[in-house]
């Protein structure tokens, strides 16, 4: 585990994360009162939830991907990945212990903005109460499926081409699929094409894990007939990825 | 595999490089605990034999018996800017050993609240060896292959690291590429690479002056 310890350590005094615990912790407080949300006090919960929420995919897109991206071109830029693999840590296991370290920060990000939600938001009525702290828990999960294969796959990228590459083709997939996939059904429904249509089945839609939406209108939590149904599709999207990560992964750099 | 003592095999016909040859052995090569030096000329191919030594490259012909933990130092080995040595050892280096390589980094005066980045280059290499020495496992047999350790580091340090391998030369192989800085640095057993020819020559009052006359 040196690679981990290594890795987290050296994330830890990059202190970088400390901007993305506050995003996450204290703007949700701060940003409502820059919104309407002030002008009508039944928006406000809505909005800090809103808000926790958009932080933590801020976050993890624009820094927790870097990080995983600039660990993976070090470790094989820098010798350690040789050097680990010389002592019989094998590039799975590298690939492994980095991603560890990297969801060690990223993951509490969605867990953080639940507890924001759960603490500081949550309905008064006791069964919408129950039923946001379920919805909460639920998208903690599915935020952390989302984004574990990413981190590897921004990872393994890196080590391959490059930091700015895997921090790219990770934050562009996510933005894409939380995001275009959206934007690319509404221009199906203006005017239809089959490659348009099988290019949107084939894309993560990762906005089934964007939970503002629900939170924002209380819909409630996510039926449990179509949760385990929501995990199986994210861990398959995570199981793909993580073959693909292994693939990229290089302990070292071509000469 | 890591019982006993440590050892190195180098087949004969070995034939190290990328895609064309760089040098091979023409006998067979036997490696025993202690420290050996490897010296050649510039290209000739010493970081290409620690690394298929290794298992980090694949070897062009013939074959490479290692028996021992394995470790390999590259000679460019880095870490990140931004973390202090202290957290580098705490890191790399198993609890029960800290404290003596803290000691070891205040004898020979490596400032380990200093971050890696601040670091000069020979202060560096120090960080880098200090990782891999205590990285070493007392209770098995170890191979440590260090490419180029002594390069930016002052003659206070390199002693101090030899008198380390002295002390654990019984249960460790160390193979040292290195271009040494005074003439009669004692190499009782180095390997030499010259004419495309991975060599043995072992003798006790061995130095490198009388060695690096044969190199070209």
């Amino acid at each position: 585990m040196r690679l981990f310890k290594l890795t987290l350590s050296t994330i830890f005094r990059r202190k970088s994360w400390a901007i993305c615990v506050l995003l996450v912790l204290v703007f949700p407080f701060i940003l409502p009162h820059l919104s309407s949300g002030t002008e009508n006090p039944t928006l406000f919960e809505p909005a800090l939830a809103q808000a926790a929420w958009g932080m933590a995919w801020l976050s993890t897109i624009f820094w927790g991907f870097f990080a995983a991206a600039k660990a993976g071109e070090t470790n094989a830029r820098s010798g350690l990945g040789e050097y680990f693999q010389t002592t019989g840590v094998s590039a799975s296991r590298q690939l492994l212990q980095i991603w560890a370290a990297v969801m060690t920060f990223v993951a509490p990000l969605g867990l953080g903005a639940a507890l924001v939600c759960i603490l500081a938001a949550s309905p008064s009525l006791p069964d919408e109460r129950s039923m946001w702290i379920a919805t909460n828990l639920q998208y903690a999960l599915l935020f952390a499926l989302v984004v574990a294969p990413l981190a590897a796959l921004a990872i393994a990228v890196a080590s391959r081409f490059s930091s700015l590459t895997g921090f790219l083709i990770s934050a562009g997939l996510s933005i894409y699929g939380l995001y275009g996939v959206g934007y690319m059904k509404m221009l199906l429904s203006i005017e239809s094409s089959p490659l348009m249509t099988w290019l949107w089945s084939v894309s993560p839609h990762y906005h089934f894990a964007d939970p503002t939406e629900r939170l924002r209108y209380k819909l409630g939590a996510i039926d449990a007939s179509q949760f385990p149904l929501l995990l199986a599709y994210f861990l398959g999207i995570l199981l793909l990825y993580i073959a693909i990560s292994r693939l990229l992964f290089q302990t070292k750099a071509r000469a | 595999m890591s019982d006993g003592t440590p050892h190195l095999k180098l087949s004969s016909g070995l034939t190290i490089g990328y895609q064309e040859p760089l040098a091979k052995t023409e006998d067979s090569i036997t490696l025993d605990p202690g420290t050996h030096f490897l010296i050649a000329r510039n290209g000739r191919g010493k970081t290409t034999l620690l690394r298929t030594i290794a298992r980090s490259l694949k070897q062009l012909g013939g074959s490479v018996e290692a028996h021992g933990r394995l470790q390999y130092v590259p000679e460019d080995l880095r870490f990140d800017e931004e973390i202090p040595v202290a957290s580098i050892f705490k890191a790399m280096i198993p609890a029960g050993r800290l404290s003596a390589a803290k000691e070891l980094a205040e004898r020979i005066e490596l400032d380990c609240k200093k971050s890696y980045g601040k670091l000069s280059t020979g202060n560096r290499r120090k960080t880098s060896l200090i990782v891999a020495e205590y990285s070493l496992d007392p209770t098995v047999s170890n191979i440590l292959l260090l490419d180029e350790p002594f390069s930016g580091l002052d003659a206070h340090a390199r002693a101090a690291f030899e008198n380390i391998w002295k002390l654990s030369a019984d249960k460790t192989l160390r193979l040292v590429s290195c271009h040494p800085d005074y003439d009669s640095m004692a190499m009782p057993s180095a390997l030499l690479i010259q004419d495309g020819t991975i060599q043995h020559t072992r003798d006790n009052a061995q130095t490198w002056s009388q060695l690096k006359s044969q190199l070209n």
